[in-house]
């Protein structure tokens, strides 16, 4: 606990330094204080371990270094040195009326160079990572022997993954899941921000180049592109802060105060209740969200039977909407609470299941004496339920909200198809004032195909998220809060 | 023409025996095609690959369909063009980001295939209305077989409530629909529908040789318009209590609800249409409107369905006939007969049973006033925009000033570059 707390940002990265240093020290170590086999494994990785008869492990590491070797020239050599211009070779092709085939040059695709080239630079880092460690491990088995003591036969080695070093066994998979599904796309997201990949230069057919920090000088109104580019995201930007902060408060608050009322001893069939509200969350959400759309759509059955109780004469009549309907979901500041509300509706549940299991185990004792003291209901909400949940579902609340600035769903499906915009800078812009960060990405790439955009507003969206985070998560760790509840 | 002597020898030979005999690939190589198409069309087009198969006996082949809408081939086959389907169907508005996107072969090169159906490509062109050719071209060039017509938008509406002369101006249609508590029904907010009223008054868009749109709305039409007077048209219409703005795609559920006595679209919506209107069922091209004391025929925009074949298609030849076979008249004739698919083929439309479907000769009356739509990306946003101002009135007909600044950043972001 003590070492937590003291854990401070800058610590943090100067321990990692120093991990690294360490790292490479060891490597220094191994390569100077080594023997003739420990130095030859710097070519041949098989030689420490031949050396020390331990011939499997050899074999394999001599076929792991073959392989990355193949990789490296059948494979690797094809796109990487590609890497620095993103392919030269313009497609050509030629119809071949008697083979009636069409003959292709070898011409180059800026993507699969850019992707596979990553690739490449992924497997070489963990290889290069792999052939230190292999150094170090064979001058770790030198000293052994020097030590006269006993060295691992292949058996034992791979029992050890049975036992001490069962968390590389468990780990292996989910690691290399996260490097090929996680960290290989969000390296390559990055990369193409720095490029120009959008519709005029789109793979195969076309070459895309870097083009350095130029989309992100766009984006922030430097220039080049659409004037209004810059307008539409400072727009889009607000709104999705806005929002990200009033769905998670809004739904936080209201499952509290929801399990509260269920969690009340004066409540009758809190079950029934209970079950209710869950079914909610039975119905997948898009089949909701997609309903409720309808519903409140200019001409959808609200807006009907709004009309024929004279709802919405009244509302024109004291110039609250111009139209001949409710812009529900389709006018700037309508849709903007509308949308929470709806979200309400729809997250409300989740955040009553969680806050019920917090309040069933709230420590009655301490419950207890307050009441024993004298304190009103109120008093105990606000000094010990509401302190508790909130310490315990604090970093939910974090992840909630950071989930909120990318919550893609309840924006998409509610707004498009119904809401047009008529701002016309935003619309230059193709993006509209309900729109979230992620929500116009998506429109730039599905739409618009403007891939660099896309992956320059992506890194954004991801740098606010893990700042955001990051200043959350420390400050409700640090600190003892976390003695008051023991 | 980069004819081989070989190929042209053969199609020398194709002419003068006038058969579809095989003189070009004897190969025993199985042909691999995969063919893209509506999910609706599927048994169809399941019943002309056999024939495809049977005419060609000679060719062994392994075509595999799949499914894949007109609207949405586009998104799909730009996501890995080299994998996409050898021959494909889509909407016409999609043709020029196809073609940049290398997507669509180049039927002047690809065509002469055609020669093993013993056919050429100015068959094809001399075939079909000289439209849906003009539609499938880019600079001269065709991209794409031309299969049906019915993708343009006319006028439906209730006989039993409105005359033929009611639905003849708009004036007229609004007053009537009024008088009998009904409404008439329109998209603005899609840039598709409400181009209608900027290209009858004689304006215009094309695309660059960069790919970007040029628009013209915010000046003077070769009529003698101005922008100016057709948004004015336009708001007048909308701000009429009969009138009602619909958002794109929800006609046919406003039409279920029995609210309208007319409203613009297109054959999708025909089956809803008969059903609401019954014995009252009509169809007609679009009603003219007023600027000033003139009457101006509302436009609009042709739309085809078209099949293409994949640029990264490594047999393109066999791709380009098969393409030609789905698409030639008697296939259009199973499509008018199986699916209501309007034709492009000439003959086919001169003949009676296509005369007697009444959504498809509204469509062909309509056809002398619509245009072809060229228009890049940068179009669409703007465009919707621009009408849903309209609809919700948020231009005021005597702010002339007002409407011209709007036409303004209209046309900027219409003509901003391509990204």
């Amino acid at each position: 606990m003590k070492d937590q707390e003291k854990n401070s940002p800058a610590k943090a990265v100067g321990s990692f330094f120093k991990a690294v240093g360490g790292f490479f020290g060891e490597f220094g170590t191994a390569v100077s204080k080594g023997d003739a086999a420990v130095k030859l494994s710097l070519l041949w990785m098989g030689a420490g371990y031949a050396k020390r008869k331990q011939y499997v492990k050899a074999v394999i590491m001599t076929i792991l270094e073959i392989a990355v070797v193949l990789f490296t020239v059948k494979f690797a050599m094809q796109y990487v040195p590609k890497f620095g211009s993103l392919g030269t070779v313009q497609m050509e092709k030629v119809f071949n009326m008697e083979t009636m085939k069409t003959e292709f040059n070898d011409y180059d695709n800026s993507f699969t160079i850019l992707l596979f080239s990553l690739f490449s630079f992924v497997v070489w880092f963990a290889f290069i990572v792999v052939w230190i460690r292999n150094v170090v491990n064979a001058y770790e088995l030198q000293k052994l022997e020097e030590a006269g003591k006993h060295i691992k036969t292949f058996k034992e080695d791979l029992h050890s993954y049975k036992e001490e070093k069962f968390h590389v066994t468990l780990l292996t998979l989910p690691v290399l899941g996260i490097v090929i599904f996680t960290l290989i796309p969000i390296l390559l997201l990055i990369l193409v921000a720095f490029t120009n990949y959008d519709q005029n230069h789109m793979p195969p057919t076309n070459l895309f180049s870097w083009v350095g920090f130029q989309n992100f000088l766009s984006l922030f109104g430097g220039g080049g592109l659409t004037v209004t580019f810059g307008y539409a995201f400072v727009r889009v930007l607000g709104w999705t802060l806005v929002w990200a902060l009033f769905s998670t408060f809004t739904t936080y608050i209201g499952g509290i105060l929801l399990s509260l009322l269920l969690n009340s001893k004066k409540t009758r069939m809190p079950r029934l209740w209970r079950t209710l509200f869950i079914v909610t969350i039975a119905v997948p959400q898009f089949v909701s969200l997609l309903l409720v759309r309808n519903f409140f759509s200019n001409g959808g059955i609200v807006n009907t039977i709004c009309s024929n109780i004279g709802l919405t004469g009244f509302l024109r009549s004291i110039g609250l909407v111009s139209t001949s309907y409710i812009p529900f979901l389709s006018a700037p500041g309508w849709a903007h609470v509308m949308i929470i509300l709806i979200n309400i509706w729809i997250g409300v549940p989740y955040q009553m299941l969680i806050a019920t299991g917090v309040l069933m185990n709230l420590p009655e004792d301490q419950l207890e004496s307050a009441r024993v003291d004298g304190a009103n209901p109120f008093q105990i909400f606000r000094k010990i339920t509401m302190p508790y949940l909130l310490f315990v579902t604090g970093p939910a609340l974090v992840t909630d909200f950071v989930k909120n600035i990318n919550n893609f769903n309840v924006i998409y499906l509610l707004t498009e198809g119904v809401y047009t915009t008529t701002n016309q800078a935003m619309a230059n812009s193709q993006a509209k004032e309900v729109d979230l960060l992620v929500t116009w990405l998506f429109r730039l790439t599905q739409d618009y195909y403007n891939y660099k955009m896309a992956s320059a507003i992506g890194i954004i969206v991801f740098i606010i998220c893990a700042v955001f985070t990051l200043i959350a998560f420390n400050r409700m760790t640090s600190g003892d809060k976390e003695g008051t509840y023991q | 023409m980069k004819l081989t002597k070989r190929a042209g020898a053969c199609a020398l030979a194709v002419i003068m025996a006038a058969s579809s005999s095989m003189c070009v690939s004897a190969s025993d190589e199985t042909i691999k095609l995969t063919l893209w198409g509506a999910e609706e069309d599927q048994s169809l087009l399941q019943e002309l690959v056999g024939k495809f198969e049977e005419t060609y006996s000679d060719q062994k082949f392994d075509i595999q369909i799949g499914v894949e809408s007109e609207s949405t081939a586009k998104d799909t086959v730009l996501t890995d063009v080299e994998a996409a389907a050898d021959v494909y169907s889509f909407a016409s508005d999609q043709l020029t980001d196809l073609v940049k996107a290398g997507a669509l072969a180049n039927l002047e090169e690809v065509g002469q295939a055609l020669q093993v159906a013993g056919r050429s490509l100015d068959d094809v062109k001399s075939e079909n209305v000289e439209a849906s050719i003009e539609a499938a071209s880019i600079d001269g060039s065709l991209y794409a077989f031309p299969r049906a017509g019915d993708n343009g938008y006319f006028l439906y509406y209730d006989s039993s409530i409105l005359t033929e002369e009611d639905v003849a101006t708009w004036d007229s249609l609004l007053a009537a629909a009024e008088e009998n508590g009904k409404k008439v029904g329109m998209t603005l907010a899609s840039g598709w529908y409400n181009a209608s009223f900027f290209y009858g008054a004689g304006f215009t868009t094309s695309l660059n040789e960069d790919g970007t749109t040029a628009v013209d709305w915010n000046g003077t039409s070769e009529k003698g318009y101005t922008g100016v007077q057709v948004v004015q048209a336009m708001l007048n219409i909308a701000g009429n209590p009969a009138f009602m703005a619909i958002a794109d795609g929800d006609i046919s559920n406003q039409l279920a609800t029995g609210e309208l006595c007319a409203c613009v679209s297109g054959t999708w919506d025909g089956i809803t249409a008969q059903k609401t209107y019954g014995d009252g069922y009509a169809a007609t091209k679009l009603p003219s409107y007023t600027i000033g004391d003139e009457q101006v025929q509302q436009a609009s925009v042709a739309g085809y369905k078209f099949v293409g074949v994949n640029g990264y298609s490594q047999n393109a030849g066999w791709a380009a006939v098969l393409a030609d076979f789905i698409t030639n008249e008697e296939a259009q004739q199973e499509f008018f007969a199986q699916r209501e698919s309007g034709p492009t083929n000439k003959n086919i439309i001169e003949s009676d049973e296509v005369k007697a479907n009444i959504a498809i000769a509204a469509l062909a009356e309509q056809s002398e006033f619509s245009t072809i739509q060229m228009v890049g990306g940068k179009y669409w946003d703007p465009a919707q925009t621009l009408g849903e101002l309209i609809a919700q009135g948020g231009l005021k007909a005597d702010d002339e000033a007002g409407i011209q600044e709007a036409l303004d950043s209209f046309v900027e972001g219409v003509t901003a570059p391509v990204e």
